[in-house]
């Protein structure tokens, strides 16, 4: 007699009571299938909202400034200070900082030759294509000449050179019109963007940032963001950053401060920790009831199979094989529900990512906890019956009416 | 050899005892061939259940090749009911559900005795009981007679040195009660201790020793010289 044998035997029993089993099943089919969905939702959200905070680079973080009225006013109205290249120069001297991306920003609608098309345009300084790895792949990038002398020159993205330019054509020192005005573009650069974010209809341009203030209004540095040399030291770094540009600027109504990612992070897990705790809590104790379910079932088959057992252990069955049996039954009965609630789970799963903007996924260790789980059940929730099987007296469960 | 000593047998607790064996003295030696007689209700398969390890007397004791077994450990006597004995019962008792050749192979399963092996020797014995076209049939699907030969097949499975049947030829007519007991001669002839139990004097003969039982009591202990 081996685990095959009894398993057999069980599957046969399960399969004569069909409509038994499925009902006792179904309490764990609901356990298991609601744990694992809501474990997939938890996980989706989560990796949606981590990477939604963490879209841009691991290792940069914004430096924006806070207004603080003084006690007892109420100003609305307040102005931020104007940064200019010195104060970036002095954040570039932070220990820490690698480097730092100011830009501003501003749209345009660009006209060369026939084609046209409204276009974001970037205003940024020279360290910005080191700070951002900007690949230029024909002609120049820009100088920090560029921003002092203002000079009214353009690099485009690939995108928009495609769209603007032929092929064999040399955009490199042609004059392109922008809001009117006549630009020299200088350069063509791999926008750094993923794929996904980049304008695919006419691409984006870059310019110096002192020519957008000055031909679009703009103040001069709208953006500021420093990238960390050790990404696991970021939030240290720019609060260090911001700290230093407070001071330099001599602020008293106001402050530069940073997102703190780590406190963001940490708020999100406990929200998602307590919301899946709390769920699973209500299925854990539908899984309770499951498994008393079980219970239930695997004591009325041990009243109505007792002539059956009475003629197995009369044949030489053991009490250990006895209980063995039983509690393969009972653990093949809870397996079977938790992998069907599996199953559906993971049904649930794709209509929830297709339906809704979160991806909820199925992962194969969340899979093998839930069929060890429905197992354990089966063993916990077996053990009384299948020992009452196992103790019945040969003789006297043959003469069971 | 089974050596059984003032064994009793009461059934039921305080004012609803039943006193069914009152202090059986015997001794059945390897080899014989016994039937048990005896009035309904006088104790046969009770006795019957003692003697094939089913049932824990209530006192004596009962010495098997020198070994006291009497309140051996559960373990011990369902190896001993799985490799010593083959029992018929009265009623037969089958699995329900499993065809002719799984009810028969069944003690082989708890044996280890692998599935081919097991279903060879199935069909082997059900040949030999004359079932040889009824394998695949369930028992809700057989006549009494042949259930009865499904359960002296399936007794004699596992090889046993000793068989025990309880009126194992109640329900079949005479004609296939004398081959059932050509085939009971047979095997005791092989060197298998068979003991039967009957109130039939026409199958009594077969034996070569009968007990005669009244009230729980042997009263009668006789060998026949065939
Ligand atoms: N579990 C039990 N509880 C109470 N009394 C029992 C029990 N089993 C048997 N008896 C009683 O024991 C007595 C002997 O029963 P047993 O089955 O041994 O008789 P038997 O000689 O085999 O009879 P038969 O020829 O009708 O089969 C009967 O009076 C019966 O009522
Ligand atoms: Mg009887």
């Amino acid at each position: 007699m081996n685990i095959w044998d009894s398993f057999k035997i069980a599957l046969s029993s399960i399969w004569n009571h069909k409509i038994r089993s499925m009902l006792t099943m179904l309490g764990i089919i609901i356990g298991v299938a609601a744990v694992i969905i809501i474990v997939a939702i938890g996980q989706g959200t989560k990796k949606q909202m981590t990477d939604e905070l963490f879209s841009t680079d691991k290792n940069a973080i914004d430096i924006y400034y806070e207004y603080i009225p003084p006690e007892g006013e109420t100003e609305v109205f307040w102005q931020e200070p104007e940064l200019t290249s010195e104060d970036i120069e002095t954040l570039a001297e932070v220990p820490g900082v690698k480097a730092v991306v100011a830009t501003n920003q501003g749209w345009g609608m660009m006209t060369h030759e026939d084609e046209q098309g409204e276009m974001q345009i970037t205003g940024v300084g020279a360290e910005f294509f080191r700070a951002r790895d900007i690949q230029v792949v024909e002609g120049r990038a820009l100088y920090a000449a560029d921003n002092d002398g203002l000079n009214r020159v353009v690099l485009i993205d690939t995108i928009a050179r495609e769209k603007f330019f032929k092929e064999t054509e040399n955009p490199i020192g042609e004059i392109i019109d922008l809001n009117d005005n006549p630009y020299k573009v200088v350069g063509v650069y791999e926008s750094p963007l993923p794929e996904q974010f980049r304008n695919k209809e006419t691409g984006e341009m870059l310019m110096p940032r002192t020519v957008i203030s000055m031909m679009f209004g703009n103040r001069e540095i709208e953006q500021l963001q420093v990238i960390a040399s050790d990404p696991e030291n970021i939030s240290e770094t720019g609060r260090l950053a911001a700290d230093t540009l407070t001071v330099e600027k001599g602020l008293e109504n106001g402050q530069y401060s940073t997102n703190d990612f780590e406190d963001y992070e940490k708020e999100l897990n406990t929200m998602i920790s307590l919301l899946t705790l709390l769920i699973g809590s209500i299925a854990g104790i539908s899984l309770l009831v499951g498994g008393i379910g079980v219970m239930n079932i695997m004591l009325v088959s041990v009243t109505e199979r007792t002539r059956e057992i009475g003629l197995r252990k009369a044949i030489g069955a053991t009490r250990s094989k006895i209980l063995l049996q039983f509690l393969i039954e009972s653990i093949t009965l809870t397996s079977l529900g938790g992998l069907i609630g599996i199953g559906l789970a993971a049904v649930g799963s794709i209509l929830v990512s297709e339906f809704s903007p979160i991806t909820a996924s199925v992962s194969p260790l969340i899979v093998l906890i839930g069929v060890s789980f429905s197992a354990l059940i089966g063993i916990i929730f077996g053990l009384l019956p299948a020992n009452k099987a196992s103790k019945l007296s040969p003789i006297e469960a043959l003469r069971y009416e | 050899m089974m050596k059984l000593s003032d064994i009793t047998k009461v059934y039921g607790k305080g004012s609803l005892e039943v006193p069914v064996l009152h202090g059986i003295d015997l001794t059945i030696e390897d080899g014989e061939f016994v039937a048990i007689m005896g009035p309904s209700g006088s104790g046969k398969s009770t006795l019957m259940n003692i003697i094939g390890f089913l049932d824990y007397p209530s006192s004596g004791t009962y010495e098997l090749n020198g070994e006291q077994i009497a309140s051996a450990k559960e373990s011990i006597l369902a190896k001993l009911r799985n490799e010593h004995v083959g029992f018929v019962f009265q009623q037969f008792f089958m699995f329900p559900r499993d065809n002719a050749i799984k009810n028969v192979a069944s003690p082989l399963v708890y044996a280890g005795v692998s599935r081919r092996e097991r279903t060879a020797r199935a069909k082997n014995l059900l040949e030999k009981v004359g079932l040889g076209d009824r394998m695949k049939h369930l028992p809700n699907q057989l006549s009494g007679g042949q259930k009865q030969r499904v359960a002296i097949a399936r007794a004699l499975v596992n090889n046993p040195t000793i068989l025990l049947a309880d009126e194992p030829t109640g329900a079949l007519d005479s004609k296939t009660s004398e081959q059932i007991m050509k085939l009971f001669t047979q095997l005791n002839e092989e060197g298998k201790t068979v003991i039967i139990v009957t109130h039939e004097e026409e199958i009594a003969a077969y034996a070569k020793r009968i007990i005669t039982i009244k009230d729980g009591r042997i009263t009668e202990d006789r060998r026949v010289s065939s």
